[in-house]
């Protein structure tokens, strides 16, 4: 039952609004880990298990390092002097410490055997091959549906314990439902503890405002899905599958369409997911912030799938920032080499892990560890020529705010995008190589409507659907990067004009929605990593 | 207190740190900027700065970053 399926919006999602709203505010909170449960289990079946069990282990492991800390602080209270409290305090820090590398370890250790295990097999095999060395067994091993999310929840939320920025959770069932909540569980956004789980146990009765707020951010995400990106993928899903039929300006389209489709496709899934969580009260957070108006592949990373970026952020890239090495190096290479190279290099140290983790978290093949170490250069190298661009903007006399000059700007962060994107959907890293040299082969724009164009499903009229769709998602982007928010502009309007915009959406949907045989049903992407 | 405000203009110097109050929350301080400022205050306040003071309470505004490097003295 996915989300954007008339079973979940029709029929699973109005009951459960009924039920939570029937039952008393104090127990509402069961309602939703019992309807969390029940739609992972349409999806996973047995696969539950592993859920609850993560749901368990992170309830004793965080309880585990409360209560060494709270023995921490009763021998402290009884030590005759400074010193011994001291050494009590780093005893304890220690063994807390250790118990946080259980959690971490093991919860990682679930999520690498499910997902990478047999990646690595194959790739030690091949290596073996060579030295004829006994082969690991290759292994069926069952994909557990947002793993990759629930995983990364459950880490941070040990970590947020760990450092004393949150207490532990002392109810087993309401842990369960902050990593299950049914929204969120196939495509995310990756919540932190702090931003969700209170909103979650509130039991907040349902509003008018926020149902309203829920329903027209539903239609918005199926807008984007059902008008443009289920159509895009059946062009897509052409010129990838049959990459090596094409060559030039039929690549730079197999890239942006792609990007488009990605963008509308899981922009539009989180905004469903955001809106079923309004609708019980609850704010996700965002995921999405007009990402094609960024001005540098960072700027780009800030609003695209933020959720993970900021996961990443806090939980590896500041820790690693401040971690014993990077000090280490800094203080040895400052006096060495000054700051510049003393700054480099920390900032090597700390984003190479983050980006061969984010590569590698949207599954295990080369093209994704490829993806990773793509921006993870971009990125280096946008870092090291920061202190020439004032130098290169005063000798050029470019004014760095000019239009013309942002323009540039984001011309070259799409061509990045575009690039990244038409590695990380080829069919391997080899068909991305051979896709991206192909670019440069007989690259003549007319192509694009002398006959060489794919044939497929698609007419005229849906082509102009797509068009009209992506014009109207510009214009809201656009008007949102000017501090104009067309979705609260309608929630706080008039009825009339409030429900003909919601008139509007739905009819859009039902008349220029991808139905029927002609079109791809579109899983949703992100739900596969 | 001065010290610290030449440390964050040297990292960049267009923006009015005295008032400015979202540091992190609005990306004016980047990942980059971050890891010079931690090694910067290290340095110069004799302090060790952890994971668990990565916060953007901690770093949003300079009175902010100012009253984590009183605390950590202290420790």
């Amino acid at each position: 039952m996915a989300i954007y399926t008339n079973l979940y919006l029709l029929v699973f999602l109005p009951l459960v609004l009924i039920l939570y709203q029937i039952i008393p505010q104090k127990h509402r909170w069961k309602i939703l880990l019992c309807a969390s449960y029940i739609m992972y289990f349409t999806f996973s079946k047995k696969l539950v298990l592993l859920l609850i069990g993560t749901a368990v282990f992170t309830h004793y492991i965080s309880i585990w390092m409360e209560w060494i800390d709270i023995r921490s602080k009763q021998e402290q209270a009884e030590a005759s002097d400074r010193k011994q409290k001291t050494e009590i305090k780093k005893g304890y820090q220690a063994r807390k410490k250790g118990v946080l590398a259980l959690g971490v370890l093991v919860l990682l250790g679930i999520l690498f055997y499910v997902q990478y295990y047999n990646f690595f097999a194959e790739n030690i095999n091949k290596l073996a091959a060579h030295f004829s060395a006994a082969a690991l067994p290759i292994l069926d091993i069952a994909f557990p549906m947002g793993i990759s999310f629930y995983t990364l929840e459950a880490i941070g939320y040990l970590a947020d314990v760990y450092w004393n920025r949150i207490p532990a959770e002392k109810h087993l069932g309401k842990l369960a439902l902050f990593l299950s909540f049914f929204p969120q569980i196939m495509e995310g956004p990756i919540a932190r503890y702090s931003d969700t789980a209170d909103q979650l146990y509130e039991g907040k009765p349902l509003n008018m405002g926020d149902l309203n707020a829920g329903f027209e951010r539903i239609l918005w995400g199926l807008f984007k899905k059902m008008i443009v990106s289920d159509r895009l993928a059946t062009l897509t899903g052409e010129l990838f599958n049959n990459y090596k039929d094409y060559h030039g300006v039929m690549i730079a389209v197999a890239a942006v369409t792609y990007t488009i489709q990605l963008y509308m496709e899981f922009s539009g899934s989180i905004d469903i997911v955001i809106g079923s969580g309004r609708l019980f009260g609850v704010k996700l957070p965002e995921n999405f912030n007009q990402p094609f108006s960024a001005q540098s592949a960072a700027e780009f990373w800030r609003r695209w799938h933020m959720s993970l970026g900021t996961w990443f952020k806090n939980y590896l890239f500041y820790p690693v920032t401040v971690s014993a090495p990077v000090k280490k190096w800094n203080r040895y290479a400052r006096k060495r080499y000054g700051k510049y190279v003393s700054m480099l290099g920390a900032s090597a140290m700390a984003l190479f892990p983050v980006w061969i983790a984010t590569g590698l978290w949207h599954g295990a093949e080369w093209k994704y560890i490829f993806y990773g170490l793509y921006y993870f250069v971009i990125l280096f190298i946008g870092v090291a020529l920061e202190p020439f661009k004032e130098k290169r903007n005063q000798v050029l006399h470019i004014d760095p705010n000019a239009p013309w000059f942002k323009a540039l700007r984001i011309l070259k962060t799409w061509l990045i995008i575009f690039t990244g994107e038409l590695f990380f959907n080829a069919r391997g890293l080899k068909a991305g190589f051979i896709m991206f040299r192909n670019l440069f082969v007989d690259f003549h724009i007319s192509d694009l409507w002398n006959g060489s164009f794919p044939e497929t499903s698609l007419h005229t009229a849906d082509y102009l659907a797509i068009a009209g769709g992506c014009i109207v998602v510009w214009i809201v982007g656009f008007l949102r990067e000017h501090k104009v928010d067309l979705r609260e502009k309608i929630l706080s309007s008039r009825l009339p004009l409030k429900w003909a915009a919601y008139y509007a959406l739905i009819l859009a949907i039902l008349i220029f929605g991808a139905y029927g045989a002609g079109y791809q049903a579109v899983d949703l992407i992100y739900a596969g990593f | 207190m001065d010290e610290l405000l030449e440390i964050l203009n040297d990292i960049d110097d267009s923006i009015d740190y005295e008032n400015e109050k979202a540091l992190i929350d609005d990306h004016l301080l980047d990942s980059f900027g971050i890891i010079t400022l931690v090694s910067e205050i290290e340095e110069r306040f004799d302090v060790e700065i952890d994971a668990a003071e990565m916060t953007p309470e901690n770093f949003n505004s300079v009175e902010a970053l100012w009253a984590m490097i009183q605390r950590l003295r202290e420790n």
